[in-house]
């Protein structure tokens, strides 16, 4: 008992510590995640899991170096993992190119940065309705899955109006990111 | 900062772009999938449009919640503000929530509560499919009084769903919504088969049939003719294969062994005869049921609700109860007084968006409802205490939340207990054992324990009253779970998660107020579902004394 009391303030602060840049960066190991896995729900159990390991490694973190890069490296093979255990039933990729995916991704994690600064522009250039339009499709609870798969128009209509948008932002972060004087600089 | 050989999403051949649209929506075929990966393996920048736009997908929806929730909360939520400020300087993209960094050693300790449990996704998948399988009925059973099932045919509850099947009612009296809005009052013997929600066949049997305009259409079958109603009430009796049919009001039309269809209309009466034509018959001369919220069920009811209070009166002097809520007064003030003794105005409840609807005595006390997402009854129980127990009538309409609560401490401090459901249907009774140290085989969460029931609930037990408890009892050194009065699971404290003072302090019922997480999923857990009462008790009720609780405090039809 003596000895885990020692520890423990010790463990206290380290705790703190990856508690803080854990929380700092949960929704970009999420994101980068999610490019890895095929839905939400997978991403969730391989953020879990890679909590779990990245808790466990931190002793080994050295915290003068960027936690986001390591904690990639670490969720790339827990999706690894993952993907042997989903893999026989589910559309997902194979081995070589989720390594790929996942390799370029770490190399890219300042351009997801720069496109979610972009996405709040663009944002800025829709209209109030095109907006609330959004809000709602991605708030409703449901799943483009079922509107896609609906036959009915209505359903169909909203689809397509939210692919429109979507492909639409996704072109004006792109113009974005092509012209910014950041990335001409860097 | 992008790489030289970069494409733009819209530069992407056509088949490309759908591919990765598709394959974000879950859509794609496997075939296309293939292609894509066959494509991806030699295409950086199809990988690259990849990532980007599932990034993309993943920012929109974090905005569209923060925004959502901003909107909830105030009318300037920038995505919903006016179109033509446009050019204003009001961030369109959120900060993230400050609060969020306020408990920051809570969430990573949540989040691994969440891992060392079962997968919950899976479960909600199970549970899911389950729904869909058990949801399909087209009608319930809507009063029971002293019935008695055939033996060897399933049993009947209040709110019971019921599909294509067919019910034998020995004796007693039942009732059946059928969900077309028709109503079919049972006098045992009857031997009834559902069809649909339109339709039914009575083998032998007593009823009365009150079918609003809304069902008008709704067609009752014997082994020899047809009734089409036409929007009334009326008596059927088949004994023998004999059929007497008699209007009360309004018409209906009736076939009988392929004569011609004839009209019935109100006050007049027809017996049918397997072998023979139909004959007008005298009024009255058969004792059809009564509709069942007419006086025989209301007196009965009404002696059972005395037999309630009287129980509710015992149960106040008890000097073990911690607080004892029945949601009968001050509903309209917005309060809920705890029944005590002595009385302690301390101890009353603020009734926050639940509302008062029927309880388990239609008509003759209110229970409260937390259907809405905000709803709740905030308590503040001051002490401390070496054991408890919760005690309570609950109504769960759905479990469409991973938790539901029923009683939770609000800060989950030291001693502090959650009473709640998971949406697998199990019941968690879980006390925080060291809020400031880790838990030991888990370190990334706080230390605490959740003591879990079997499964006790699923989607056929919809609408349904049931009356649950879970005790504390560290001096024999177990946790208990109880459903309508049966002990349904026991289990040890082990020493490292003993826990010796136990306190509530602010807390609320039928939800959570401080979640340490604010993603839907985990913060919304408020109760679909209605409560009764509500007792709380600073000692761990024996294996006897719930059963007692139960049954004095149940209902007929319980």
């Amino acid at each position: 008992m003596a000895e885990v009391k020692q520890d423990s303030e010790l463990n206290d602060d380290r705790y703190e510590a990856f508690v803080r840049l854990f929380t700092q960066y949960e929704r970009d190991i999420w994101r980068f995640i999610r490019s890895l896995v095929p839905n939400s729900t997978d991403t969730d159990d391989v953020l879990q899991q890679s909590a779990i390991v990245l808790w466990r490694k931190f002793e080994q973190f050295d915290t003068s170096t960027n936690f986001m890069k390591w904690a990639c490296v670490v969720a790339r093979y827990e999706a690894l993992a993952y993907r042997r255990k989903i893999a026989r039933d589910r559309l997902v990729f194979s081995e070589d190119i989720l390594s790929l995916i996942a390799d370029e991704g770490i190399e890219e994690l300042e351009v997801r940065t720069a496109e979610k600064d972009a996405l709040t522009l663009c944002l800025g250039k829709l209209n109030g309705r095109q907006r609330k339009f959004l809000t709602l499709a991605y708030t409703s609870g449901i799943k483009t899955k079922d509107l896609a798969e609906e036959a009915g128009s209505t359903a169909a209509a909203f689809y397509m109006k939210l692919k429109r948008l979507r492909h639409q932002l996704q072109a004006c972060i792109e113009k974005n990111l092509n012209h910014s004087p950041s990335s001409e600089a860097s | 900062m992008k790489s030289q050989n970069s494409k733009n999403f819209g530069e992407l051949p056509k088949d490309e772009q759908q591919w990765i649209e598709d394959y974000l929506n879950e859509t794609i075929s496997q075939e296309d999938f293939e292609a894509l990966e066959e494509r991806m393996r030699t295409s950086p920048e199809l990988r690259a449009c990849l990532r980007s736009y599932l990034s993309l997908d993943h920012s929109l929806r974090m905005t569209a919640e923060e925004n959502a929730e901003a909107a909830s909360n105030s009318a300037t939520a920038p995505w919903l503000s006016a179109v033509g400020d446009e050019t204003s300087s009001a961030p369109v993209f959120p900060i993230w929530p400050t609060a969020l960094a306020a408990c920051i050693a809570f969430i990573f300790g949540l989040m691994l509560m969440k891992v060392n449990e079962p997968k919950t996704s899976e479960v909600a998948q199970k549970q899911e499919s389950k729904q869909k399988a058990h949801a399909k009925g087209f009608a319930a059973i809507n009063q029971l009084n002293d019935a008695q099932w055939a033996q060897g045919s399933p049993g009947f509850r209040r709110g019971d769903t019921l599909s294509s099947e067919t019910i034998t009612l020995e004796s007693g009296m039942a009732e059946i919504q059928f969900f077309s809005g028709a109503v079919m009052t049972l006098k045992g013997p009857s031997e009834i088969t559902l069809q649909s929600a339109w339709e039914a066949t009575c083998l032998d049997g007593n009823i009365r049939m009150r079918v609003p305009p809304a069902a008008r259409g709704f067609k009752l079958n014997t082994d020899s003719s047809q009734i089409i109603d036409l929007g009334t009430e009326f008596g059927l009796q088949v004994r023998d294969g004999e059929s007497n049919v008699e209007v009360f009001e309004g018409e209906i039309a009736v076939t009988h062994e392929g004569e011609d269809q004839g009209v019935l209309e109100e006050g007049h009466a027809l017996g049918m005869k397997t072998d023979g034509p139909a004959a007008v018959t005298a009024l009255g001369s058969i004792a059809y049921p009564t509709s069942m919220s007419s006086s025989a069920a209301i007196s009965k009811s009404r002696d059972g609700f005395a037999q309630w209070q009287a129980y509710r009166e015992y149960l106040r002097e008890d000097s073990r109860l911690l607080a004892y809520y029945t949601f009968e007064d001050g509903n309209d003030r917005g309060l809920t007084p705890s029944l005590t003794t002595p009385r302690n105005s301390d101890l009353d409840g603020a009734i926050i968006l639940a509302e008062p609807v029927a309880g388990r005595w239609s008509g003759l006390k209110p229970a409260l409802e937390f259907r809405r997402p905000g709803a709740r009854v905030r308590v503040n129980i001051p002490g401390e205490f070496q054991a408890f127990t919760f005690a309570s009538w609950v109504r769960i309409d759905g479990l469409n939340h991973e938790y539901s609560a029923f009683f939770m401490g609000d800060g989950y401090e030291n001693g502090e207990p959650h009473w709640q459901i998971r949406n697998d249907g199990k019941v968690m009774l879980s006390v925080m054992v060291h809020q400031d140290l880790p838990h030991p085989r888990h370190p990334e969460s706080r230390f605490h324990h959740v003591y879990l029931s079997p499964q006790i609930w699923d989607i056929s037990m919809s609408g349904q009253w049931i009356h649950l408890a879970a005790t504390m009892d560290p001096e024999k050194r177990e946790v208990c779970h109880y459903l309508n009065g049966e002990q349904v699971s026991k289990e040890t404290i082990t020493d490292e998660f003993f826990v010796e003072k136990f306190r509530i302090g602010n807390g609320e019922i039928g939800n959570w107020g401080q979640p340490f997480r604010k993603d839907p999923s985990f913060a919304i857990r408020n109760l679909n579902g209605r409560m009764d009462e509500m007792a709380i008790f600073k000692a761990a009720l024996s294996a006897g004394e719930i059963q007692n609780l139960y049954h004095a405090s149940a209902t007929e039809e319980h």
